[in-house]
């Protein structure tokens, strides 16, 4: 029990080192620098005092401590030890403890960073204020919360404690006061639980972290009146968080192609697009950043753009971890309760303030550098790139603030369709691709057209000769073609450029990396999630079908592990067998059926196949379901069932709960022969409502059921109530019944490996870049800019 | 009056105009079966999914049918294409996004509402005691 005390109080502790910090570095950054050893000791002590806490909670998940609600609310003893060690991040409090476990630790190398480059007090004074504002979530937010504290009603009781209890407390044993706690915990949702819960968090929220360096460095360059240099400092760091959330959030696309089962690698959902937004501003300022190392301009949009890459992270916290989505999202968010909500709001507002207002104050005496680039000139499209992908951001965050906007105009809050985002950004992405060629061959300040188009050639010939292919193989909508062109074009350019670069500094060539590896992302997307091919195929066990070009044959099912089974498919093409084992399971967490699906990685496609359901073996007995209305007659495989009215109902019993009977009558013919009069019931009793099945002949002798399966009245207008009437139609010796059937969905998605492809040439192309940047940041004379 | 600003104000202003029109028409208004009727529009409908009445798969068209009772209390059969969503035993509501086709309402996605999903209630604490 003293673990979870320390616990709190490292935090309670961390949160006042970390505030103290962000107070003497300021006084330090106002000619106090005596205080900034203080600082320093100050900062370390926060450091410290969240990673031992850290370490506590993890050795409460590894003890399975369920007297810890959080413990007990997403572990249990059953865990393997990686995914035991991942449901320290599985809920709110555990991920903002992550959160701000890698905002310390990267704040340690900030400071040394920094110090060197003489810009510590006011970098690490901003720093020191966020991380302190992580720690207060984390007080407010508390991971070490007891369980009964939480359920005080249901777990504190008086009095002596019987005996047979299997965990107990006691509280205060003067006033016999003593609490009992659950001996296994809830469970890891099934949906989390495998290798990518281990990994994809931790990079999302080390990128994350790493946002907050530039704003932090922003804000210290306005406080120092530095509108130039601070931009050398920070560039390594924006690189670096472009490239580790980009990381992040394609292999959060992953985890929901390979498992989820979205049947995509991206769904435009609010947790998706709640971490693209602040990656694409990140990588706008990353490009505007260029233009003002190069000639002074747009210093006060790198100001502004750094600031808002940071607000953008917040707001992306606010919200999809406040509860304000609700029900409009594919996840639940669950509602953290009052003081989470205004602490991420003030929380925005506050380091919104704090950016802009400085910014506002400083931006009368920046110096106003004369646009000395024409339209046809690097700069200019730099800058169209970072405004489109603005742009693009602003677009997102608008379809993902939908419910918000929506709640305040109409008072009611609704989504936006995906098809919101596709439109918008589509013409968006057509025009970043391009520039991410055209950019690369023009000059800086002013390019010649004539030499610009020679050099253009070979990749708009390229680009051509690619998109008209695709317009004769694949028909398809003027944009897509548009952005097929763009992006070969981007491709080749890029690879044109990069090779001459390579050759006279090949540390330089990590932009042009960088861009191969997105053109390359693009023409995934386009293949992947234009051109893929998709069927709903029904597998009767060993019976093969044809579909997409495969022989698929369903061979039964394997259990895979305590509760999952795995539904074995074989995929024959060309002599070639491979098995896909999609797997579908019962799970007790969820209370539901997890189904995930497999998949075929080939060199040019991916076979995806996604478990629908699985029927059991029918027998040759058919049903019918019919829905009638009074007067209404339905036919029934050779009956005729009319619905003629219905029987009395003894409301009184109703009433008192008694049991009663619901009653319908029924005429049914059989072809011509003179109907015949039924009355179908539902038995109605305090313990619900049972259909009672009613035994039929035909006229030859053999039998067939009814079964009034439901009323549906209709409160309006009480002669439109209907009735669900299920027919079970006589044995047909004729009809066989069907084996075990297994139904997926199957779908191709041709040259998904671009995606996978691009992903892994982007982080290179970033890597690359960081390893100059850092090179460039270190160099004392900020006049030898390259 | 300089040329660039005009233009980028003219492209600023167009882009604004693209996604303001495309925010309007991608909404999904919340109603009722009712509304959804009268206005034959693609609608988002809350309601709860009616547990005792039949929910079955139509392995032939691929649609999971079920039965739904919507905030004004109107029961309708609900048609969804594709397979029953994941933690649909779990859900306390459920929204509908789709149109009325004749007698039913033919859903393109359901998607749950769990209660306070991932977090434990009174009652799950009672259990792991």
């Amino acid at each position: 029990m003293t673990a979870g005390i320390v616990g709190a109080l490292l935090v309670k502790g961390a949160f006042l080192a970390a505030l103290g910090a962000a107070f003497f570095y300021y006084r330090g950054s106002l000619n106090r620098e005596s205080l900034v050893p203080l600082a320093r000791f100050s900062y370390h002590g926060a450091v410290i005092g969240l990673m031992s806490a850290s370490a506590i909670l993890l050795y409460l998940i590894l003890t399975h401590q369920f007297q810890y609600a959080y413990v007990w609310n997403y572990s249990s003893t059953d865990l393997p030890l990686p995914l035991l060690v991942s449901t320290f991040y599985a809920g709110q409090e555990g991920s903002f403890t992550l959160w701000a476990l890698f905002t310390a630790l990267i704040g340690v190398f900030l400071m040394q960073y920094s110090m060197k480059r003489e810009y510590e007090p006011q970098v690490m004074s901003i720093y020191s204020l966020i991380l302190s504002f992580l720690l207060l979530m984390l007080i407010v937010k508390n991971p070490f919360e007891f369980i009964w504290d939480r359920f005080p009603n249901d777990l504190i009781r008086t009095g002596p404690i019987p005996a047979g209890i299997g965990s107990y407390v006691v509280l205060d044993s003067v006033r016999s006061i003593w609490a009992q706690y659950p001996t296994e915990g809830k469970g890891l949702n099934p949906l989390l639980q495998n290798y990518w819960m281990v990994i994809h968090p931790q990079i999302l929220f080390i990128g994350f972290s790493a946002m907050a360096v530039p704003y932090a460095n922003a804000v210290a360059g306005l406080m120092r009146r530095d509108y130039t240099s601070w931009i050398r400092i920070a560039t390594p760091w924006l690189v670096f968080g472009a490239m580790v959330l980009g990381l992040g959030i394609i292999l959060g696309g992953y985890w929901a192609y390979e498992t989820l089962g979205w049947g995509g690698f991206w769904g435009w959902d609010p947790v998706e697009n709640s971490s693209l937004v602040p990656w694409l501003l990140c990588v706008a300022t990353i490009h505007t950043t260029l233009v003002q190392r190069k000639n002074g301009a747009y210093v006060r949009t790198n100001f502004a753009l750094s600031i808002l890459t940071f607000i953008a992270v917040l707001y992306s916290t606010f919200l999809t971890r406040s509860g304000v989505l609700g029900e409009t999202s594919v996840h639940s968010f669950v509602d953290p309760g009052m003081w989470v909500y205004w602490l991420l709001l003030g929380c925005i507002v506050l380091f919104a303030a704090v950016g802009f207002g400085f910014l506002w104050v400083r931006s009368r005496e920046m110096p106003s550098q004369p646009v000395q680039h024409s339209i046809f000139s690097r700069e200019f499209a730099l800058f169209l790139g970072a405004f489109a992908l603005a742009f693009m951001a602003i677009f997102v965050t608008i379809g993902t603030s939908s419910p918000i906007i929506t709640t305040i105009a109409k008072g009611k809050a609704s989504a936006v369709e995906m098809s919101y985002y596709v439109k918008t950004n589509l013409p968006l992405g057509i025009v970043v691709a391009f520039l991410s060629g055209l950019g690369q061959l023009l000059w800086w300040r002013h390019s010649h057209s004539g030499s610009v188009l020679r050099a253009m050639m070979p990749s708009l010939g390229l680009a051509a000769l690619a998109t008209i292919l695709l317009a004769i193989f694949a028909t398809e909508e003027l944009a897509i073609l548009l952005l097929a062109f763009c992006s070969v074009f981007s491709l080749v350019a890029n690879a044109q450029v990069g090779y001459g670069i390579y050759i006279g500094n090949p540390k330089f060539v990590g932009g042009s990396i960088a861009h191969i590896g997105l053109a390359l992302l693009f023409l995934g997307f386009i293949t992947s999630e234009r051109y893929d091919e998709q069927k709903t195929v029904t597998l009767e066990k060993d019976k093969p079908v044809e579909a997409l070009g495969y022989e698929m044959t369903y061979k039964g099912y394997v259990p895979v592990d305590r509760e999952r089974y795995g539904f074995l498919v074989e995929m024959k093409k060309d002599g070639k067998v491979h098995t896909v084992a999609p797997t579908m399971y019962y799970s007790e967490f969820t209370r539901g059926i997890m189904r995930h699906p497999d998949l075929m990685n080939l060199l040019t496609r991916d076979v995806y196949v996604a478990p629908l359901s699985l029927e059991e073996a029918t027998t040759g007995r058919r049903e019918h379901m019919l829905e009638l209305m009074k007067g209404e007659e339905g036919a029934a495989g050779e009956f005729k069932v009319r619905f003629t009215d219905f029987g009395d109902v003894d409301r009184m019993a109703m009433i008192e709960g008694r049991e009663f009977t619901i009653s319908a009558k029924l005429q049914i013919r059989e072809g011509n022969s003179r109907p015949k009069e039924a009355t179908v019931t539902i038995l109605g009793s305090p313990d619900g409502m049972k259909p009672v099945p009613v035994s039929m002949k035909t006229g030859d002798g053999r039998s067939y059921n009814l079964v009034l399966e439901r009323i549906m009245p209709d409160r309006e207008d009480p002669a439109r109530s209907k009735i669900a009437v299920k027919v079970v139609l006589p044995e047909d010796p004729s009809a066989r019944g069907t084996g075990e059937t297994l139904i997926v969905e199957a779908s191709v998605k041709p040259l998904i490996n671009l995606v996978w492809m691009g992903t892994v040439t982007l982080v290179i192309g970033f890597l690359l870049t960081i390893i100059r940047r850092v090179q460039e940041a270190w160099q004392v004379d900020p006049s030898q800019d390259p | 009056m300089n040329v660039k600003i005009v233009v980028a104000a003219v492209v600023i202003a167009a882009g604004l105009m693209l996604g303001v029109m495309n925010f309007m028409e991608s909404n999904v208004e919340y109603a009722d079966f009712a509304t959804a009727e009268r206005s034959g529009r693609k609608v988002q409908v809350k309601g709860v999914w009616l547990r005792d009445q039949e929910s079955l798969f139509d392995s032939g068209k691929a649609q999971f049918i079920f039965y739904m009772k919507d905030d004004s209390e109107r029961v309708m059969k609900v048609v969804l294409e594709g397979a029953k969503p994941n933690n649909f035993e779990l859900a306390e509501s459920v929204v509908a996004k789709g149109r009325i086709e004749g007698d039913h309402f033919h859903a393109t996605e359901v998607l749950t509402k769990c209660p306070s999903k991932y977090e434990g209630d009174a009652e799950a604490v009672k259990k792991s005691l």
